[in-house]
């Protein structure tokens, strides 16, 4: 038995969002959450530079680091490069054994990820050149509202009607919700509509790869409470509480195969 | 929801309305203009409030050309769609989901029901009771939606898949003509071989492609479809179907469609445009005789109106809301339809367009084989033929509704019709000098697009 | 170890435009075909000298297309029209009548639009939807008699009946020999990728036929000598991919090489520039029409609607194929506006999880901006295959 501690990290490079989780066996130490640069090595690299500091760690003292999300291809800094896919699908059986559906909604992509009781990926879809529920889309709206982004889903939760949308395609649902605007109606009423319209779209991968209880929602999106509850009605589900910020699910992810990995390596034992 | 501030009709219009015709239906039973009112004013309001919205460009909304009788019973037909095909299938005829822009005289001389795409709609429209608009359009998007995952994001036409697969509306069987002016249609029936719904009869009448009406075997090949979709329908009916049951109803159908031709002729020679926009375009589809799911009470209310349009134009009678001399619009392309109310309000008005007349105003021999005559007539259908002929028959229509642009839309999705938009623009205007313009229209919400609807008013302005 | 003679074909594709040249100068006609059911048997008999147009991969070429059809056409038809506009492929330059079948309606659609705007010579041949009809047979053999027609018209002469058996024997010989190279890029220890053998198959699309034919024996004698006896066998570390769907034509290779960057190994495909096409062509009489019928009693293309699923042909033989080459994974690939292949993404989806096959639907058009999503899913999809094939414990514990 090694008195040494082990560390393992996850780094996951989103489009909106960098990611770092700390791993000490079988338990979060410590997470890191930077919006992301330009430079995706720069931003992981600030991500996990967070999660050590926070940890009170140099990087010397990681036993492996896995890189996912789209800055996995160049992460000099990782040991090994896995898909968020796989990652989101580990991070969420890690936290929550009993999840077999993730709805993972980020910068700029949605995925639907049906796991088995290992946490190893059964199917999954991503949505198509659709800027649909992802992170992007909302954040346009909110420029269409002059709201602040995390304030969308209380907003929404507020209407009283539901102004039906004609498309979730960001250029023409910013323009249609700027005449509806124009028309009169209410904002909270509007946005009511978009998350459910949204929320309708996203079934649609679901229809692909089928739906399993539990059902975890992960991704910086998974913080919009109007979204949430949207998605519950559509796909006619409870989605469970995360015990940890959903963003962190990939990153997370990727600590746990960091683990897994140095163990089959024989760097620990 | 509020469903306060409906549209409520003059109670004072009740005495001149119930003093017009009846509507008389195909199973031999009428409705009486009293019947329509009672209807249209104290039961309509609370099972569909949505189409007594006050919402200036709701297209759903209910024409305000009061005076004019057909107006109402048109409103009255399309209101009562699901309370009529319910009860005539429970009377054992089969309901046939077919396409726009086909004629419909095989399905009906089977004992059949044929109702295309919006109608299908509109009778499973008609089963949800009480929504205001907004719930209304929420209803159709979640439905289209559900069409969309089970089939493709991309596909514009679904062959009434959200409503048979998903929505337990019992349709009996899905038999478009296929290829004819659409794309999608084949793979949208296709795809109901996957949905839950096992009971529904699937069949593509096959409208072949090319010089199809010049070419022998193409005709008799699609004579060929025909009899097999007759046999089919026929089946289902419980019935043996003759070729003098075809040449009966084609006799009828014929009838409708003249006097769709002689209703536009009349419309087109009037100085003043004798309806607005939405009632005009009404009329000229009665001719084909599917909007209603009953060619009878088509018929009738057809045969009624033309009277009145004729009045109007002899006495020089201007429709309610239309402004003097409006810019003239002709509208090519399928499935999408600009919102009058707006198009009117600009200062100009829709005087016709290609597709559901190319069909409505094709006669058929009465004389000889009618299967022969039907297919021989369907692939002469102009709106199918290469650019060239299309063209020369739509400068026809230019010229005769003394359209001033033509305003090719088209679905997001479509391929065909997409594809066809530029040559048969490039032609019009190689030709005539007509200005035309293209315009792509996305998934529609109780109102249009402001995007679409600015390019249009531009339009008007430029002309 | 390479094959030599698929660097003797290279050579010859690069020689080739230069070469139609010739042949057209001392009078030859070259017939550019595209669709899914052109009876080429037909085309060769007469004379002509027939190429494929099967030309994707340029978003440019895209774009430019869709200015003549549409925005909603399907990428590939548009890259053809672009091709006519800017009249920059050497093959394609080469062309002197074009024939189109009506398989796909934007195949005819893009033939409407080349006739118009490019002023070509377009013979377009119809192509029943109720192709498993008597009824839709006959009238596909009355097509295919105008077809002929309508090419001896250009050829100045008639279809001699005795160089139709000719050419389809030619033919039959090319697609038997395919089959059997096809085998060994599947196997164990393969000496040829599936790459190198879709190249292959697109090679016979462009070359002289009897030349291709000699040089397909070659291929095949070289791969005798190197691999006795091909065996298709699963080896838990490789990610056997099959390719199914849209189209993937010369020019484009976004998903192909994709795939292998991940780590997939291609080990089959029923794509309609692969081996589909060459596969159960029986033609039982000599004549248009019955050489057509071959064609259309083929396993049918996804544009020809089948209305009952348990008996779809389609399917049938993607699942024989699978078995055949030991997949353990579907790539469908639709093309965007490939409404054929793409309204059957979830339901081929639905059907092959019941066989439990694993099935990774990817849309896509030939701009590159979606290649790094792209990557992501593959590269996902292959991870989960090797799980899948290794046990969980194997490759990521
Ligand atoms: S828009 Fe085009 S493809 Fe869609 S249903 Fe209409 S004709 Fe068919
Ligand atoms: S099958 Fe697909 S790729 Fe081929 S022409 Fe038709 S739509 Fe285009």
């Amino acid at each position: 038995m090694s008195l040494k501690r082990n560390f393992f990290a996850g780094v996951d490079v989103g489009s909106l969002a960098a990611k770092s989780v700390i791993l000490e066996d079988g338990k979060v130490f410590a997470t890191g959450l930077v919006p992301s640069g330009f430079d995706s090595v720069e931003s992981g690299l600030n991500a996990l530079n967070l999660a050590l500091e926070t940890a009170g760690l140099k990087k010397e003292d990681l036993t492996y680091i896995v890189g996912t999300g789209y800055g996995r291809v160049s992460a000099p800094y990782a040991n090994k490069a896995v898909t968020e896919i796989t990652c989101h699908a580990k991070g969420a059986n890690f936290l929550h054994p009993t999840v077999r559906t993730i709805i993972d909604m980020g910068g700029q992509d949605c995925k639907a990820i049906r796991i088995d009781q290992d946490g190893a990926v059964v199917d999954f879809a991503m949505n198509d050149k659709c800027a649909a529920g992802t992170g992007r889309f909302l954040e346009v709206m909110a420029g269409v509202f002059k709201v602040k982004l995390e304030d969308l889903g209380a907003l929404s939760l507020s209407a009283t009607e539901l102004v039906p949308m004609s498309s979730t395609c960001t250029v023409f649902a910013e323009s249609e919700t700027i005449s509806l605007v124009a028309r009169g109606e209410k904002p909270a009423n509007i946005l009511n509509g978009i998350h459910h319209a949204i929320a309708n779209r996203i079934s649609g991968l679901f229809a692909r790869v089928g739906i399993t209880s539990d059902v975890f929602f992960s991704g910086g999106v998974a913080k919009n409470t109007g979204m949430k509850t949207a998605i519950e009605e559509a796909l006619k589900v409870t989605i469970v509480k995360p015990e940890i910020d959903p963003q962190l699910i990939g990153a997370l992810g990727a600590a746990v195969l960091a683990r897994n990995f140095s163990k089959k390596q024989g760097l620990w034992s | 929801m509020v469903k306060t501030d409906l549209y409520e009709y003059p109670p004072e219009l009740r005495e001149e309305f119930e003093a017009t015709e009846a509507i008389q239906f195909r199973d031999g039973s009428s409705a009486t203009a009293a019947d329509v009112w009672h209807f249209m004013t104290e039961i309509a309001p609370k099972r569909y409030p949505f189409a007594y919205t006050q919402k200036k460009y709701a297209g759903v909304r209910l024409s305000r050309d009061i005076h004019l009788p057909s107006a109402i019973k048109n409103h009255y037909l399309l209101l009562t769609m699901n309370d009529r095909i319910t009860r005539s299938r429970e009377n054992g005829a089969p309901v046939i989901f077919v396409q726009g822009g086909q004629s419909v005289d095989p399905y009906y001389a089977a004992g059949g029901i044929a109702l295309r795409p919006a109608s299908v709609g509109l009778w499973a429209r008609g089963r949800h009771e009480g929504l205001g608009l907004n719930e209304e359009v929420v209803r159709q998007h979640k439905q289209k939606e559900k069409a969309y995952h089970a089939i493709s994001f991309e596909a514009c036409q679904t062959a009434g898949y959200e409503n048979i697969q998903e929505g337990g509306l019992p349709i009996d069987m899905v038999a478009p003509f296929t290829c004819l002016r659409c794309s999608d249609i084949s793979y949208g029936v296709e795809a109901h071989r996957h949905g839950p719904n096992k009971a529904v009869k699937l069949m593509n009448i096959d409208y072949p492609m090319r010089h199809q009406a010049d070419k022998t075997w193409a005709v008799e090949y699609f004579a060929q479809n025909l009899r097999r979709l007759t046999s089919e329908i026929g089946k289902l009916a419980g019935r043996e179907v003759t070729d003098a049951d075809l040449s009966k109803e084609i006799r009828l159908h014929n009838e409708g469609r003249r006097l769709a031709i002689e209703t536009a002729e009349l419309w087109w020679s009037a100085d003043l445009p004798p309806t607005n926009g939405v009632d005009r375009r009404s009329l000229y589809q009665m001719g084909g005789m599917e909007v209603h799911g009953d060619p009878s009470a088509s018929l009738t209310v057809l045969r009624e109106s033309h009277a009145y349009i004729k009045e109007r134009v002899n006495k020089g009678i201007k429709a309610e809301g239309v402004v003097d001399k409006p810019i003239r619009l002709f509208v090519c392309g399928s499935c999408v339809f600009p919102n009058d109310f707006r198009i009117e309000e600009a200062g100009a008005i829709i005087v016709g367009q290609d597709n559901h007349w190319s069909d409505i105003s094709t006669l058929v021999e009465e004389d000889g084989d009618p299967y022969q005559n039907l297919a021989h007539a369907i692939l002469s259908y102009p709106y199918e033929q290469s650019v060239e002929v299309r063209a020369a028959w739509t400068i026809e229509q230019l010229k005769k509704s003394r359209a001033d642009g033509v305003l090719f839309l088209y679905q997001w999705g479509c391929n065909t019709q997409s594809a066809i938009a530029r040559m048969l623009c490039d032609t019009i205007k190689r030709d005539t000098g007509i200005p035309t313009m293209i315009i792509e229209q996305h998934e529609g919400g109780s109102e249009q697009s402001e995007q679409l609807l600015n390019r249009v008013n531009a339009f008007i302005e430029m002309l | 170890m390479p094959i030599k003679t698929l660097e003797v074909i290279r050579k010859r594709l690069e020689e080739r435009p230069a070469e139609l040249r010739k042949l057209r100068e001392s009078g030859q006609k070259v017939v550019g075909w595209t669709g899914y059911n052109v009876p080429e048997e037909i085309i060769y008999a007469l004379g002509f000298i027939p190429i494929r147009i099967a030309i994707g991969g340029d978003d440019r070429l895209v774009e430019v297309g869709g200015r003549y059809a549409s925005s909603k056409n399907c990428v590939f038809i548009r890259e053809i029209v672009g091709v006519f506009s800017e009249n920059e492929d050497p093959y394609i330059q080469q062309t002197d009548i074009l024939a189109f079948d009506a398989t796909c309606l934007q195949n005819f659609r893009a033939a409407e639009v080349i006739e118009y705007y490019f002023k070509k010579d377009v013979i377009v041949l119809g192509v029943p939807r109720n192709f498993y009809w008597e009824e839709g047979k006959e009238y596909f053999g009355k097509e295919a008699d105008e077809f002929a027609r309508l090419l001896e018209e250009r050829a100045g002469v008639a279809l001699d009946l005795a160089k139709l058996g000719e050419s389809v024997a030619l033919y039959n010989d090319i697609r038997k020999t395919l089959k059997s190279i096809y085998t060994f890029q599947a196997a164990k220890d393969n000496v040829i990728s599936w790459v190198e053998v879709f190249d292959l198959i697109q090679a016979g699309d462009l070359l002289d036929k009897k030349e291709y034919l000699s040089l397909l024996h070659e291929t095949l004698a070289e791969l005798r000598a190197l691999q006795h006896n091909p065996i298709i066998e699963v080896d838990g570390s490789e990610g056997r991919i099959f390719i199914s769907g849209s189209l993937i034509p010369r020019g484009d290779r976004k998903l192909i090489s994709i795939i292998t960057s991940v780590g997939g190994r291609i080990v089959g495909d029923d794509i309609w520039t692969g081996i589909l096409p060459h596969l159960d062509l029986e033609i039982k009489e000599i004549s248009p029409a019955g050489v057509a019928l071959g064609y259309l009693n083929r396993t049918p293309h996804a544009a020809l609607p089948y209305l009952d699923l348990e008996s779809d042909r389609r399917l049938k033989k993607l699942h024989e194929l699978l078995g055949e080459f030991k997949a353990q994974g579907v790539i469908y690939h639709t093309l965007r506006y490939c409404d054929p292949f793409t309204f059957k993404a979830k339901e081929t989806k639905d059907v092959l999880a019941k066989s439990d096959i694993p099935v990774l639907e990817i849309h896509t058009e030939y701009a590159g901006s979606d290649y790094e999503a792209l990557r992501t899913r593959l590269e996902a999809f292959v991870e989960m295959i090797k799980i899948k094939a290794e046990s969980a414990a194997e490759v990521i514990v």
